[in-house]
């Protein structure tokens, strides 16, 4: 089988079918492909490792991601970490993932009795050996992204009740230690919440004595699914393949009953009603996916004006229009309106979830537009919420302020609309937009926005170089870097960050290593300020060259002739990918026109 | 169907071989891939289809096909 036949097979496993991953994981040998293995993932740990790393390795080609894994021993982690020599360093992958053990600790914990002192202290002292750990990768492989588990507090303890009642109870130890893990993240970690799945499925469940006794496992065999999928997950955002729009039904998705028989006091919403309460509760959720920067569209079936009534005049409705960055209601095929609103919204649709009651409509996007997430809705209201939480559709590598402000910006785009209907060309346009645009080198501060951008951004990336926090941080400590940031407001909208550069300096000779854009500033000129800025930088160091190159992908047809537009000249052309030159008398003599005022 | 039929529909799926033949003697040795790994399955898929926990103890010394079959039967009884 090659390794699409493979993807799909997995693809089509459910997360519980414990049997047929574990089936599929041992196939990996068969795979007969050309596909380079194009990323590298080091497992360390206190629990059978290569269990994980083969039913991993399978779940992460559904991202399509053809994965090398190197597997350290049990028990071996201060030996890979700590001697420089080690394999698995030698290895050098891209990612290390540790997954420890509660026995690991447990013999640390605060004695019966201990101080507030003495536990914090010990609590403390753990940590910092965890710590150390990842300071240690982390210099030794500067750009590696560090994924780590916390620890699944075990559901026992020797005093009973009273472990809930003193902080030094083992109960409270792992408590504060995994508390303590996340205070201290450094960016380069990633935590992964094993104990938040440990807890839904139930430890009674999720923990198997006997397996632990004979082979170390940490869990029962039954949730290997469960455990390596929420390990891979992380690769879907890691790698930017993060889903960000969450398209919505209205009638029996976000009330009961149709609002064009009932009307809009008619539907069902009144939390006096079992029913009506569990839509208010659906509701309040999708608010909350909102205000972490989450997208929300409607697409239902309705005459538009009775679909907005609800949302202006019922008062039991949480979602305003406010709320909903695109909206459509009409009559027309689901397929298409998903179309039109990954349009209107400037994403791919392969960053959308759909969350319809109608089993119909569904399989219409499954069959239509499969890139979409499909959710699939139980029959009862009251279950939304648990449902759409654990398909984990919006799993990111972080949150930034620009996530949290970008809906706002979708509903000012409609002002911005307004506006461009009232001046007479685009140049007024653009002049009456009263745009601000600052360029600055890149700070501490704005590294998560920065690998964000470059990991999410598929259309205006030039070279599509996908950047961790840690590669960044270490390309911001040596000097042949430039790294650059844009940020845009205009009269509607603080846009915050929206590109990225990446300049290398080398004898006089600037490549730009990669340059990207928020699709939402397009056609602004940002790009003609932008490459102003690189060249000012260019001229600054003392460079006689520019070089561009544009490697072409699926995705980022729209800067192919970027450098061209720009004024570079085509140096040469190679299965599509293309480089481009601008020279010093170019550089002295460039000039574009661009409708801001700085700062 | 006999309770080593039964078996040998697990052992044909988790050792991918269709045309797996198992008997009582059948051990670690005479599969190539039934490792500790595939042997937790094995043991995990037989608690489902039976509905039975295994002891510790058990899992230790079913070597062989037959034992197993003798510790499921008792558990059956």
């Amino acid at each position: 089988m090659n390794f699409e036949e493979y993807r799909d097979a997995v693809s089509q496993i459910k997360i519980d079918d414990y049997a047929a991953l574990l089936n599929i994981s041992r196939k990996w040998g068969k795979i007969k492909t050309d596909k380079s293995k194009n990323i590298k993932i080091g497992i360390l740990g206190s629990t059978s490792i290569p269990l994980i790393a083969s039913v991993t390795r399978a779940l992460l080609t559904r991202y399509d991601l053809y994965a090398e894994i190197y597997e350290g021993d049990y028990n071996g982690i201060l030996m890979d970490v700590f001697d420089s020599n080690s394999q698995l360093y030698k290895f050098e992958p891209g990612y290390v993932i540790i997954l420890p053990d509660y026995h690991d600790i447990i013999e640390n914990r605060p004695h019966v009795l201990a101080t507030t002192e003495e536990t914090k202290e010990t609590v403390d002292r753990i940590c910092e050996n965890y710590k150390r750990i990842y300071n240690t990768i982390h210099a030794n492989l500067p750009g590696c992204q560090i994924i780590a588990a916390n620890f699944v507090e075990p559901y026992y303890g020797p005093m009973g009740n009273l472990e809930a009642n003193y902080i030094f109870s083992q109960r409270m130890f792992f408590k504060q230690v995994n508390f303590k893990l996340t205070e201290n993240r450094p960016p380069f970690v990633t935590i992964i919440d094993a104990e938040a799945l440990a807890e839904y499925i139930g430890k009674r469940n999720w923990f198997d004595e006997s397996a632990y006794f004979l082979n170390k496992s940490g869990f029962s065999l039954s949730y290997i699914g469960h455990y390596c999928d929420l390990i891979a997950r992380q690769f879907e955002a890691l790698v930017g393949k993060a889903r960000k729009c969450l398209v919505l039904d209205l009638d029996n998705t976000l009330w009961g009953g149709t609002v064009g028989d009932q009307g809009s006091s008619g539907i069902l919403l009144d939390p006096n009603d079992a029913e009506g309460e569990a839509y208010q509760a659906f509701q309040k959720y999708v608010l909350d996916l909102k205000n972490r920067g989450v997208m929300l569209a409607v697409c239902s079936k309705n005459n538009e004006t009775a679909a907005k009534e609800p949302f202006e005049k019922n008062p039991y409705m949480i979602l305003r229009l406010d709320d909903i960055s695109a909206f459509a209601a009409n009559w027309d095929n689901k397929a298409d309106n998903i179309r039109l609103i990954a349009n209107q919204l400037d994403i791919g649709v392969d960053s959308m979830v759909f969350f319809d009651d109608n089993p119909t409509e569904r399989e219409l996007i499954r069959s239509f537009v499969p890139e979409v997430k499909v959710v699939e809705v139980p029959d009862d209201p009251a279950l939304y919420v648990r449902c759409l939480d654990q398909v984990f559709a919006f799993e990111w590598h972080q949150i930034t302020k620009e996530d949290i402000n970008r809906s706002q910006s979708y509903r000012d785009n409609q002002e911005r609309n307004s506006l461009m209907e009232i001046c007479v060309d685009y140049k007024e346009y653009l002049q009456k937009l009263d745009m601000h645009i600052e360029c600055r080198k890149l700070d501490v501060d704005t590294i998560p926005r920065f690998s964000q951008l470059t990991n999410k951004s598929n259309q205006f990336n030039v070279r599509t170089n996908r950047y961790s926090e840690a590669e960044i941080a270490e390309m911001m400590e040596d000097s042949q870097y430039s790294l650059l940031t844009i940020a845009l407001k205009d009269k509607f909208t603080n846009y915050g960050v929206i590109a990225c550069v990446v300049l290398q300096i080398i004898d006089q000779i600037c490549f730009i290593k990669n340059w990207v854009m928020s699709c939402r500033v397009l056609k602004k000129t940002v790009e003609d300020y932008t490459i102003s800025k690189i060249i000012e930088k260019a001229l600054k160091n003392g460079c006689t060259q520019v070089l561009g190159e544009y490697i072409p992908t699926k995705k980022n047809g729209m800067v192919e002739d970027l450098f061209e537009r720009m004024g570079f000249q085509l140096t040469e052309e190679e299965n599509g990918l293309k480089r481009y030159l601008l020279d010093r008398t170019q550089m002295e003599s460039f000039s574009r026109i661009y409708y801001f005022k700085e700062g | 169907m006999d309770m080593i039929n039964e078996l040998q529909e697990i052992f044909r799926d988790i050792f991918d071989d269709e045309e797996l033949v198992i008997s009582d003697q059948t051990t670690a040795d005479d599969i190539e891939d039934w490792d500790s790994l595939t042997h937790m399955q094995l043991i995990a898929e037989i608690e489902e289809k039976y509905s039975i926990r295994f002891t510790t103890a058990e899992i230790k010394k079913a070597a062989n096909v037959g034992e197993f079959i003798d510790i499921i039967a008792g558990k059956l009884k």
